[in-house]
């Protein structure tokens, strides 16, 4: 540094020293002192800037100017806190919004399962073609799991689970635990260390080993409190002791819902694992199609490899089967089934909240641009006083940075609270959203946008600025009647193109509100208000025999029934919308079908008075009876009486309910189909069973109360909960609540989207009228003089509006264009999300197109109204 | 200044500069002026240096150790600083000189034959 000093200190003595003898010599050529002086200094050139130069030689020159250009920017900033507080809080906004939703694609969709090698890990489903048209794909069965295991050569191995639930008891208050039955090699095939103890030993795979479970630590921690000694000690789950084995890591997380495929319903807590414990017996034959079959790919060998394997081994499994159907399979990434349907929307809100920032940016572009004439002559001092181009730009660049950093940084802490805010409201089924937090990644993501926002607003103001010319700048007093064509131009087509990613955001959100809509418009087969819904499920050890089941069911209704404010109530055995379960074949005896080519239904065991609870109308024949419960009975879906009798009266006829040895059962009644696993799925076929021990497949372990309320049904919660209690204390009730909420659960992700999309929207749209507002409003400040002239001509107030709305209408209408023409070519982008609704739905692009032009129109008004007030007097005094 | 001679000099390309303060040293240590005048004279005037930008060149050789600064008196007898060129310097001199001609070498092969099909 020392040297540096004393080279600059020298340096003013050489300039001088130069300029001495070139005056000396331009003297010798016989020019005037005066003269020779002028002579030397211009052929030195700029003596500021050459020392400048020359001090950039020898410093981190570069630190110090970017100290000052903060400094000299913060400056600037204090001193217009309106312009300084709308950039920082728009760009907070932005930077936030789009901070927040990244956490969530970066956890949903872009963290690796935390298994290993996770693109190694693919779920194997099974296909049989004759069913495909109502079940594209199946669970995997025993049989086809033990023949991949033997024989599947691509597969590095192959693992299958089922979910499981149990009954804790023997630590406080009886409570239902879920989990998975696993074969004993799931954890090697996942390429899971236990955090305490071990993993499963493949002994313990076959029956009588398989008293033991491994707990997840989520459940070790609430239930045994973290305590380690639980390993090796005995734990009472339904009634049985079973040994803990292990605890899984905190990092390990189980796939639930239906993120393993249809037909297979995991429960949202994952408190343990247990061994299946097969008898080898039941591989013989192909049995329920009820398990995840997980397959680990060899190293190098391909998706397709496995899968030609794998048809060529199914093939021989059907012939073996002479079940007269074929066999195929399907392999699918772990990860894609895991995320499933979530990627396409949550990409879509990230392109929409970049949409929004970018529509910030376009804002403060503009806002920046406006500024530019004063900072032109600002910066034809500058240069006058040595700053070069590169030197202008930087100091304007730094400024819009600066701006970034600090909306950055606020929009960091509005992510942070956003988030706990989005998880809140998100959708439990939405996956791996309890993994969703701010990390590293989602950091350099925030620091790269503020950057990157930074220089997109910044870059055309900065660049006008340094390329504008310094001398009519700097002649006093220059005051230009109109703005400058090009410069006019320029900010209109970035209201144009604000206008038109607002207009593509709120056809977006106004296609995905119109499908919300459709979608709970849908007849769903049943009715939804005043009724409530209690799910409880009974302890195995307690209740063994069927009429224990039985009587408990009765017990609760007789007393559920007495309650004030119910006008009925029934039991069912899975409530609508919660999935399919008891899947099984219709048989009509004399029909030539065979095996697994019978219609599929879906069966439910009812009480007496469900569909009168439910509120399901009854089309045809009689509901289910008292005297029922004793009779082979059913009461079937309009769906099975169409497909399984079509034109005929179904009421007497006769069927099977799955294998040919089942009670024929009789056709009672027939009530309308209703949708069984989501609004936006078409309606299944549904059997009702009487429930009771005299029912074939009836296991009664669990089951859900309807109970249809003269009063708001939530009120009667309480009283409900206490009929339970009474009955038995030790049942557990697992959910209560109105079947409103079942309802709008099942909506869940579609509501979030459309949510913030239409948040989104909103924002874009107010921040393109902000933008409007500011441009028109400008023009008219600067054209007060033009418009006092026109005035003063004979111009009428009422022309100068329509003046000022014409023009400042005209970007907005071709954004408006540019943005629906950018809908209708992005349809297909969104179609995959709409329901019952096009993208090209006319009447969400007019209801758009109104919304625009008029808050457009609006935005243009008010500074038209200024200018049709014009005094023409004062507008020409103004000089 | 007339248009005329504005176009018949030649604004230097990066990095020149510091070739022709290299060449220049090579006869003999120079002060700051005097290499100045000295560029302007061999060029017959074609290249048109502002004398100032000799000072952040020669601070950048400075700042290379190529050419250290010693007290002196000009030829005037004032006292002056005087730059003279080390052995690095001159090793540098000769990378820079066969760098430019290969450059300029270049440059002329492109140019050349478009000259000839210029012509008729």
């Amino acid at each position: 540094m020392s040297r540096r000093k004393r080279m600059m200190e020298d340096l003013d003595q050489d300039i001088r020293d130069h300029l001495e003898m070139e005056t000396q010599d331009n003297i010798g050529r016989g020019m005037s002192p005066e003269e020779a002086r002028y002579a030397a200094l211009r052929k030195f050139g700029n003596v500021t800037r050459i020392k400048e130069e020359t001090r950039e030689v020898w410093s981190f020159v570069w630190l110090e100017q970017l100290g000052q250009d903060i400094r000299f920017g913060l400056r600037l900033l204090r001193k217009s806190p309106g312009f300084t507080c709308i950039a920082v809080i728009t760009l907070a906004l932005g930077i936030g919004a789009n901070t927040a939703i990244f956490s969530m694609v970066n956890s949903v969709l872009l963290r690796p399962l935390a298994y290993r090698e996770p693109q190694q890990l693919y779920l194997v489903r099974e296909i049989i073609p004759e069913l495909s048209q109502t079940y594209p794909t199946l669970p995997a069965n025993l049989q086809s799991f033990r023949v991949w295991q033997r024989e599947c050569h691509s597969f590095a191995e192959v693992a299958i689970v089922e979910p499981s639930n149990m009954t804790l008891t023997g630590y406080g208050e009886a409570e239902q635990v879920s989990g998975g039955l696993a074969s004993a090699n799931l954890f090697g095939v996942l390429g899971i260390m236990p955090e305490l103890g071990r993993t499963f030993l493949p002994q313990e795979d076959t029956p009588g080993n398989d008293q033991v479970v491994i707990l997840a630590d989520s459940f070790w921690r609430d239930r045994f409190h973290g305590d380690p000694a639980i390993v090796g000690r005995s734990i009472t789950l339904d009634g049985k002791p079973f040994q803990v084995v292990g605890v899984l890591p905190a990092s390990f997380r189980f796939p639930k819902g239906a993120q393993w495929g249809a037909f297979l319903e995991f429960p949202p807590r994952t408190d343990y694992f247990k061994p299946l414990g097969l008898d080898p017996k039941q591989f013989d034959q192909l049995g329920e199609f009820d398990f995840a079959a997980i397959a680990r790919l060899k190293p190098g060998t391909s998706a397709r490899q496995a899968l030609a394997e794998l048809s060529v081994i199914q093939a021989r499994i059907a012939k073996d089967a002479k079940e007269g159907v074929g066999l195929r399979a399907e392999i699918i990434p772990l990860e894609s089934e895991v995320v499933g349907t979530a990627r396409r929307g949550l990409l879509l809100l990230l392109a929409g909240v970049g949409a929004v920032l970018l529509i910030v940016c376009l804002n403060l572009a503009n806002l920046l641009l406006v500024r530019v004439p004063g900072r032109v002559r600002e910066a034809g001092i500058r240069t006058a006083l040595g700053a070069s181009r590169a030197r202008l730009a930087r100091q304007l660049l730094t400024e819009s940075a600066l701006l970034a950093v600090l909306g950055g940084v606020l929009g960091i802490g509005l992510a942070y609270f956003g988030l706990r805010w989005l998880v809140a409201v998100a959708p439990a089924n939405l996956p791996r959203l309890d993994e969703v937090h701010v990390d590293a990644r989602v950091l350099w993501f925030t620091v790269f946008v503020s950057m990157l926002t930074g220089i997109l607003f910044g870059a055309l103001p900065a660049w006008r600025v340094a390329h504008a010319e310094p001398q009519p700048a700097l002649k006093a007093g220059a005051v230009t009647i109109t703005e400058g064509r090009p410069a006019r131009r320029l900010r209109e087509s970035l209201i144009g193109f604000e206008v038109g990613l607002g207009t593509l955001l709120l056809i977006m959100a106004g296609l995905l509100t119109v499908s919300m809509i459709r979608l709970l418009g849908v007849d769903k087969g049943f009715t939804t208000e005043h009724v409530l819904a209690v799910d409880v499920s009974l302890p195995p050890q307690s209740y063994t025999k069927p009429e224990q089941k039985e009587a408990f069911y009765d017990n609760v209704l007789a007393r559920v029934r007495a309650l004030p404010g119910v006008s009925s109530a029934g039991w069912i055995s899975r409530l609508p919308l919660e999935g399919q379960e008891q899947v099984d074949g219709i048989n009509v005896p004399g029909r030539s079908t065979t095996g697994l080519q019978v219609p599929v239904a879906n069966y439910r065991y009812v009480s007496l008075d469900y569909f009168k609870s439910m509120g399901v109308p009854l089309r045809q024949g009689r509901s289910i009876e008292q005297a029922d419960r004793d009779r082979h009975v059913a009461v079937i879906s309009e769906s099975v009486a169409k497909k399984v009798w079509p034109g005929e009266n179904p009421l007497g006829k006769q069927f099977h309910p799955g294998e040919d040895q089942t009670p024929l059962t009789e056709v009672i009644g027939v009530v309308a189909d209703i949708r069984t696993v989501a609004l936006d799925e078409p309606p299944l076929l549904m059997v009702y069973l009487p429930a009771g021990p005299a029912a074939h497949g009836w296991s009664g372990s669990h089951g859900s109360l309807v109970v249809r309320a003269a009063i708001e049904p939530a009120a009667l919660g309480a009283a409900v909960r206490g009929a339970i209690r009474n009955v038995d204390s030790g049942v557990p009730i697992l959910h209560l609540r109105p079947m409103t909420e079942i309802v709008s659960e099942s909506v869940g992700v579609r509501r979030f989207q459309m949510g913030l999309a239409s948040l989104f929207a909103i924002f874009a749209l107010l921040l393109a009228a902000l933008g409007i507002y500011g441009v028109v409003g400008y023009s008219v400040a600067r054209r007060r003089q033009e418009l006092g002239i026109r005035m003063a001509l004979g111009a009428q107030g009422s022309d100068l509006r329509n003046l000022v709305l014409l023009q400042g209408m005209s970007p907005v209408v071709m954004g408006w264009a540019a943005g629906v023409f950018g809908a209708l070519a992005a349809g297909r982008v969104i179609r995959g999300l709409l329901f019952g609704v096009t993208a090209q739905d006319p009447l969400t692009i007019a209801g758009v197109t109104l919304v625009v032009l008029v808050t457009a129109a609006l935005a243009c008004y008010i500074p038209a109204r200024r200018a049709m007030r014009t005094d023409p007097t004062v507008a020409l005094r103004y000089e | 200044m007339s248009t005329k001679e504005h176009k018949e000099r030649v604004e230097l390309l990066q990095g020149t500069l510091d070739l022709l303060i290299l060449r220049t040293l090579l006869l003999g240590p120079a002060h700051g002026h005097a290499i100045a005048k000295a560029i302007e004279f061999k060029s017959d005037d074609v290249l048109q240096v502002e004398q100032g930008s000799l000072y952040p060149a020669l601070h950048r050789l400075i700042k290379r150790r190529w050419i250290p600064v010693q007290a002196g008196t000009s030829e005037n007898n004032r006292r002056a600083k005087f730059y003279r060129l080390t052995a690095q310097g001159r090793r540098q001199l000769a990378v820079e000189t066969s760098k430019w001609d290969k450059l300029a070498g270049a440059i002329a092969r492109i140019l050349l034959p478009a000259e000839q099909e210029g012509k008729p």
